[in-house]
C-alpha cells in the first residue's frame, strides 16, 4: 500500500507546476534558434492534447479516441481565420483552392472567417458545441468503455472523410496554408520566433493550472466518484450523464485550444489533423507519461515527441513498433505511468503529514 | 403515524413471468421495516422499483405525498430516498473521508459544484456521520483499501450522509462477521424513529435484533405481514417454507 508522501501534498504540487513552467518559459532566453523555437512549441500544443485525455479518461474515466475531432475542427477553424487576413474583400476574396475548385463566390460558412475573433470563437465554440451534443447522446445512452472509444473512434472517422472529400470548402487533401503568420491586435505572430513559443506554453499553462484549480473543488471530486462507480454517484443523487457532457465538452475545449495554437505554428491544416493514429498516439502519451496526473501526462506528451524527433529519424517506421512495445509495457506494468514511478521514488524523501503525529498514514488521494 | 411511502398494485414483469405481481406494500414514518422471503420473492426488484433502477409495469409508487413510478434515479434520490446496495458499492480510488464528501450531495448541479470547493462542506454531518459508522481512524484511507466490514459501513456512512427520509437497504450484514453483524444492528438501532428504513436481509438473528414490522414476500407477492411472532406462527408461511421448521431454518 502506497503511504502519502511529497507526491501527494497539494502545495508541493502546486509548486512543482510553478517551477515547471517557470523553467519551461526560460528557455527562449538560452538559446536564439527560430526553428527550435518552433518545434518546442509544437510540444506545447501535445501537451495540451495530453491535458485534455488526462482529465476525461485518467480522472473522468472516459477514454476517447476522437479527441483529434476537436482539435481538426478547431485548426480548420483557425485555418480559415488566418487565409481570410490574407484575403481582400475587392481585389482577392476568395481562396485559390476555392478559385480551381471552380466556386462561384465565397461560400456561406466562410463568410465569417472575415474577421479574425469571429473566426476564433466559431474555431472553439463550434467543436464543443459538436461535443456536447454528442455527448448527449452517448451519455443519455449510458454508454461506457469500449463502447465511447468505439463511437467517438467512428465519429474521428467521418469527420476525416468529411474533410478530405468535401475539396472545395476544405481544399481535401492538399489542406489549408494561410500564407502569413496569424495577426492578433496588430501584432503579427511569427511561427519562427520566441512569441510564438510564448504563446503556445502561456496556453498551456493557463488551461493546466485551470484543469488543476478546478480538480480541487467539488465537481473534480464528483467526476473522480462516477469514474469509480456511477451507478453509486447516480443513487446519491448525481445526474451522472449531465456530468459527464460536461467533462466531455471541456475536454473539446481544451483540444479546441490546442487545434488553435497548432495552426498559429504550423500555418497549414490538412486532414492529417483529423488522422485516427494521431488521436490515438494521444492517449499513449497520456498512458505512458501517468493518466492520473496532468503534470504526468503533459510530460508523457513532450517526452514522446521529443524522442521521436530526435530517434525517430534513425529508427524510421521500427519508431512505432518501439512506442508499441512500450504502450503495452506501461498498460501492463504501471498503470500510473511514468508519473507512478516518480510516485514511489519521491516517497524516500522523507515527509510527515501535516497535523499527523502519525508517521504511517495511507495515501490520501489518487495522486495528481 | 403518516404513510411515507406506499406502493399500490406494483407489478414487474419479463416477458410472461412476473416477478413482482400487484404488490400492495406501506410503510410508515420513522419505521423500521424488514422484507423477508425465499430466493426470487421478488425483494431486490421491489427496491429497484421504488429507487427507479428498473421501471414498473404496472402500479403506483407514492413517495413522501408525491408520486415517484418511472422517475430517473437520480431524481429520486433527490426526493429523499437514499440505497444501500447489496454488493457493497463505495468509490474505491477516493479517500473515506471524498467519498463522504460525495455522499454530501445537497447540491447535484455540475456548475455550482465547480465553484464550490468541498472541503468546508458539511463538516459537522461528516463528524457525526464518521462518528456513527465507526471509521474515525479511516478518513485517509481509499476506499478500495477497506476491509469488507467497513466497506459495508463506509457505504451506509454515504447514505446517512445524502440525510434520506427513506433508507433502503439490501443484505446489510451480507458477509459480515458475528461483531460486525452485532455493530450494524447498534448502528441501526441508533437510526430508528429518526429514519424510515426498510431492510432486505436474510440473516434472522440480526431481524429479530433490529425489527418492528416484517413484510414476507413469495413469487412477488405479500404472504403475511406483523410483528416476527405473529408472522412466524402463520400457516401459509410455514407452508412456504416446507413444514415445521419454519423461517428461521430456510431462510
Amino acid at each position: 500500500m502506497q503511504r502519502a508522501n511529497l507526491y501527494h501534498d497539494k502545495r508541493a504540487q502546486w509548486a512543482a507546476y510553478v517551477v515547471f513552467f517557470a523553467a519551461l518559459a526560460a528557455i527562449p532566453l538560452m538559446m536564439d534558434d527560430p526553428f527550435t523555437m518552433n518545434q518546442y512549441a509544437r510540444y506545447g500544443v501535445f501537451g495540451i492534447l495530453a491535458l485534455s485525455v488526462s482529465l476525461l479518461w485518467g480522472y473522468g474515466g472516459i477514454l476517447s479516441l476522437g479527441q483529434g475531432i476537436a482539435f481538426g475542427m478547431a485548426a480548420y477553424g483557425m485555418g480559415a481565420t488566418m487565409q481570410m487576413q490574407y484575403q481582400d474583400p475587392v481585389s482577392d476574396p476568395m481562396p485559390s483552392f476555392m478559385l480551381t475548385n471552380e466556386l462561384e463566390s465565397l461560400p456561406v460558412v466562410w463568410e465569417p472567417f472575415w474577421h479574425a475573433h469571429y473566426g476564433i470563437l466559431l474555431a472553439i465554440g463550434v467543436p464543443v458545441l459538436f461535443f456536447i451534443i454528442f455527448g448527449i447522446l452517448m451519455f443519455q445512452a449510458r454508454l461506457a468503455g469500449a463502447f465511447v472509444a468505439i463511437m467517438t473512434l467512428a465519429m474521428l472517422g467521418a469527420w476525416y472523410s468529411m474533410a478530405y472529400d468535401m475539396q472545395p470548402y476544405t481544399a481535401g487533401f492538399n489542406g489549408i496554408s494561410p500564407p502569413n503568420a496569424f495577426v492578433a491586435f496588430g501584432v503579427e505572430v511569427d511561427p519562427y520566433s520566441n512569441l510564438i513559443y510564448w504563446t503556445s506554453l502561456g496556453v498551456l499553462c493557463f488551461l493546466t493550472l485551470s484543469i488543476k484549480a478546478l480538480l480541487q473543488t467539488k465537481f473534480g471530486t464528483v467526476i473522480q466518484a462516477i469514474r469509480d462507480d456511477p451507478e453509486r454517484a447516480r443513487f446519491l443523487g448525481y445526474n451522472v450523464a449531465y456530468y459527464q457532457t460536461v467533462l466531455f465538452a471541456l475536454a473539446g475545449l481544451i483540444a479546441a485550444f490546442a487545434g488553435v495554437v497548432w495552426v498559429m505554428i504550423s500555418q497549414y491544416v490538412s486532414p492529417t489533423e483529423l488522422d485516427i493514429f494521431f488521436s490515438i498516439s494521444i492517449v499513449i502519451w497520456a498512458a505512458v507519461g501517468g493518466r492520473m496526473s496532468l503534470f504526468g501526462a503533459i510530460f508523457g506528451a513532450m517526452f514522446i515527441k521529443a524522442s521521436e524527433s530526435y530517434m525517430g529519424d534513425e529508427f524510421q517506421a521500427t519508431w512505432f513498433v518501439i512506442l508499441g512495445v512500450v504502450f503495452i509495457v506501461v498498460v501492463r506494468f504501471l498503470p500510473k505511468g511514468i508519473a507512478g514511478l516518480f510516485e514511489i521514488a519521491i516517497g524516500f524523501i522523507p515527509y510527515r503529514v501535516k497535523g499527523s503525529s502519525r508517521s504511517g498514514v495511507d495515501t490520501s488521494s489518487a495522486g495528481d | 403515524m403518516s404513510v411515507i411511502l406506499e406502493l399500490t398494485d406494483v407489478s414487474k414483469a419479463y416477458d410472461q413471468f412476473k416477478v413482482v405481481d400487484g404488490f400492495n406494500f406501506k410503510v410508515n414514518q420513522g419505521e423500521l421495516r424488514c422484507l423477508l422471503g425465499p430466493n426470487g420473492a421478488g425483494k431486490t426488484t421491489t427496491i429497484d422499483l421504488i429507487t427507479g433502477r428498473q421501471k414498473t409495469t404496472s402500479g403506483k409508487i407514492m413517495f413522501d405525498g408525491r408520486e415517484i413510478t418511472g422517475l430517473r434515479e437520480d431524481k429520486i434520490a433527490r426526493r429523499g430516498v437514499g440505497r444501500k446496495f447489496q454488493v457493497p458499492a463505495v468509490f474505491k480510488e477516493l479517500t473515506v473521508r471524498n467519498n463522504l464528501r460525495v455522499a454530501f450531495s445537497n447540491n447535484t448541479d455540475p456548475f455550482a459544484n465547480m465553484i464550490r470547493f468541498s472541503r468546508k462542506e458539511g463538516r459537522e454531518r461528516l463528524r457525526q456521520v464518521v462518528e456513527l459508522a465507526g471509521l474515525q481512524d479511516r478518513l485517509d484511507v481509499l476506499g478500495g483499501n477497506l476491509s469488507h466490514g467497513e466497506t459495508q459501513w463506509l457505504e451506509i456512512g454515504m447514505v446517512l450522509t445524502q440525510n434520506p427520509k427513506l433508507l433502503l437497504m439490501d443484505e446489510p450484514t451480507a458477509g459480515m462477521t458475528e461483531q460486525e453483524t452485532q455493530k450494524t444492528s447498534e448502528i441501526f438501532n441508533r437510526l430508528k424513529g429518526e429514519h424510515t428504513l426498510i431492510v432486505v436481509e436474510h440473516d434472522m438473528a440480526f431481524v429479530r435484533e433490529i425489527a418492528d414490522v416484517i413484510t414476507l414476500m413469495h413469487l412477488g407477492k405479500t404472504l403475511a405481514e406483523g410483528p416476527m411472532e405473529i408472522v412466524e406462527n402463520d400457516p401459509k408461511v410455514k407452508e412456504v417454507y416446507l413444514g415445521s421448521e419454519g423461517i428461521t431454518s430456510a431462510a
